[in-house]
């Protein structure tokens, strides 16, 4: 029974894989003769380069400035009592309820275009948005396994707070960090709803642009695409997994 | 040294500060348009919405599969969940990664293979062809049954995951001894695993539920236009009819069931607490 769910779950992976191996014109499994073309064809499309760029950049940008807002979020509201702590937390968390196309529109309707903000701008916007309740969850849970008094030891020590933070606490809760950046980035980097009204033609993320091409596009080369985008994941993930036991924040 | 309540407000601030401007502001603004027309505040809007026999037939689509795929999620959960429970320590930690893999895969890619099994000559279709069962190809893409197995396949890990961490609380001996007292396997399930396990199937519920109705892609690539769901409903006001105003009101609606959902997970998580 297991397996047959793991066959459901993982098995449409292998397909696509193997229909991306085609040699032949036309998407299909089992594939017309085994080749590298698919692959071969992705890397040369410039549609597919620039969208990959661009959605790099945004995950990698939204992702570090999540951090560099969530993460003294995190450590100012699981160790000081913050006035109105539970409103805080309310606000940095209501991004997790809101179905991210409602983001990507109401950024279109009431930022873009009235405030004349550059699409790429409110991209950025709001994949930050989306990534900052994932990097305080996953830094608050690393800073409870963390006892305070290692702290306090320090300041009666002599260290400064930041003293104290970037050389007790940050080493403590860098598995934390790199696991919130490692989810972040997936995050940004596989969303779709997000980005739906906030790209267009020339600037355009690789979801999206991948979406957009399934309905004109009958060759094997999208399966060619989502077998590489899938791997680039199993990699982070494997390795991630190796590293930081990245399950245990999911 | 953690009394200074400046210095908190000051770590916390910036985050919130940003989420408010750039999230919830114009989430705020996007939603008072849809009480708003040009004679003053009312829900004439939504009246319309809910007049609207497509409108109706869209919603209702949405939270038939919905509920449809929490129940198959759930299902397909416990059996998942625990068999990896019982699996050795070694094995279950494999085995919780490989349901994790796929969370973290593009769902475009993971939506895209449903196209190569279930389209025209997918191998649903060559091999019901091929075994004889059906003269011809039969149409399954661009259905609702294409859209529930779609969601089923996205959304199954994350009810894998909650049912995983509830069973690992489970006494271990509870099961032996009710089945040491002479209960069956069906009334283990319903009367001891089931119950002790409540929490972990309502948060699992919760995460599939509010994924599966406001789920994007998957109606997208699998439904197109003739098997549409709220969140593609949405999308065709604004990209087709330009209809901003239509859009606001099915956000309000979208918004509100995902509001409903969650604190129904935090209603049943209290009382289970108390």
């Amino acid at each position: 029974m297991l397996a047959a769910i793991f066959i459901f779950l993982l098995g449409p992976f292998l397909l696509i894989a193997a229909a991306g191996l085609s040699a032949g014109e036309t998407l299909a499994f089992p594939p017309q003769g085994l080749s590298l073309r698919w692959f071969e064809a992705v890397f040369a499309m410039d549609n597919f380069r620039a969208s990959f760029i661009l959605s790099m950049q945004l995950a990698v940008g939204s992702t570090l400035l999540a951090l560099l807002l969530g993460v003294p979020a995190a450590y100012g509201l699981s160790r000081y009592p913050v006035p109105g702590r539970e409103w805080l937390r309310t606000i940095v968390f209501t991004p997790v309820i809101v179905p991210g196309i409602i983001v990507g529109l109401a950024l279109l309707r009431h930022a873009v275009i009235p405030l004349d903000m550059s699409v790429t701008v409110a991209l950025f916007l709001a994949h930050t948005v989306l990534v900052v309740p994932y990097a305080v969850r996953v830094v608050t849970a690393s800073l409870e396994n963390l006892r305070p008094d290692v702290e306090e030891a320090a300041v009666m020590l002599g260290a400064t707070r930041l003293g104290t933070f970037f050389r007790v606490v940050m080493p403590n809760i860098m598995n934390g960090i790199l696991a919130a950046f490692i989810l972040g980035f997936v995050t940004s980097f596989n969303q779709v709803p997000v980005s739906l009204f906030l790209t267009g033609p020339g600037i355009t993320t690789l979801p999206i642009d991948m979406l957009a091409s399934m309905e004109y596009v009958y060759d094997p080369s999208i399966a060619a695409l989502s077998a590489l985008m899938a791997l680039m994941s199993m990699v982070i993930v494997l390795v991630a997994e190796r590293v930081l036991g990245l399950s245990r924040y999911v | 040294m953690f009394e200074n309540r400046r210095i908190g407000a000051a770590l916390a601030l910036p985050a919130a500060v940003f989420v408010a401007l750039a999230f919830l502001l114009p989430v705020g603004i996007l939603l008072s348009g849809s009480v708003k027309t040009p004679s003053g505040w009312s829900l004439a809007l939504f009246a319309e919405f809910f007049n609207d026999p497509l409108s109706m037939e869209v919603m209702w689509r949405t939270i038939r599969l919905g509920a449809l795929v929490t129940l198959t999620s759930a299902a397909l959960g416990y059996v998942a969940a625990l068999a990896i429970v019982q699996a050795g320590p070694s094995w279950k930690g494999r085995f919780v990664g490989l349901i994790v893999l796929p969370l973290m895969i593009s769902p475009v890619a993971r939506t895209y293979a449903w196209i190569v099994i279930l389209g025209r000559t997918g191998i649903v279709n060559q091999a019901l062809v091929g075994v004889g069962l059906s003269d011809e190809p039969i149409r399954i893409l661009f259905t609702e049954t294409a859209v529930f197995i779609g969601l089923v396949q996205l959304f199954l890990p994350l009810m894998v995951l909650s049912l995983v961490s509830a069973l690992e609380n489970l006494p271990t001996d509870v099961i032996p001894a009710a089945r040491v007292l002479g209960a069956g396997w069906l009334s283990v399930f319903f009367k001891v695993i089931l119950p002790l396990t409540k929490e972990g199937l309502v948060t699992g519920g919760t995460l599939v539920f509010t994924g599966a109705v406001t789920a994007y892609i998957t109606p997208a690539v699998l439904g197109g236009s003739k098997v549409l769901m709220l969140e593609t409903l949405l999308y065709q006001k604004v990209s087709v009819n330009n209809d901003f105003v239509a859009a606001s009101v099915i956000a309000a609606i979208l918004i509100a069931m995902a509001i409903v959902t969650h604190s129904l997970l935090k209603r049943a998580a209290r009382a289970r607490a108390r």
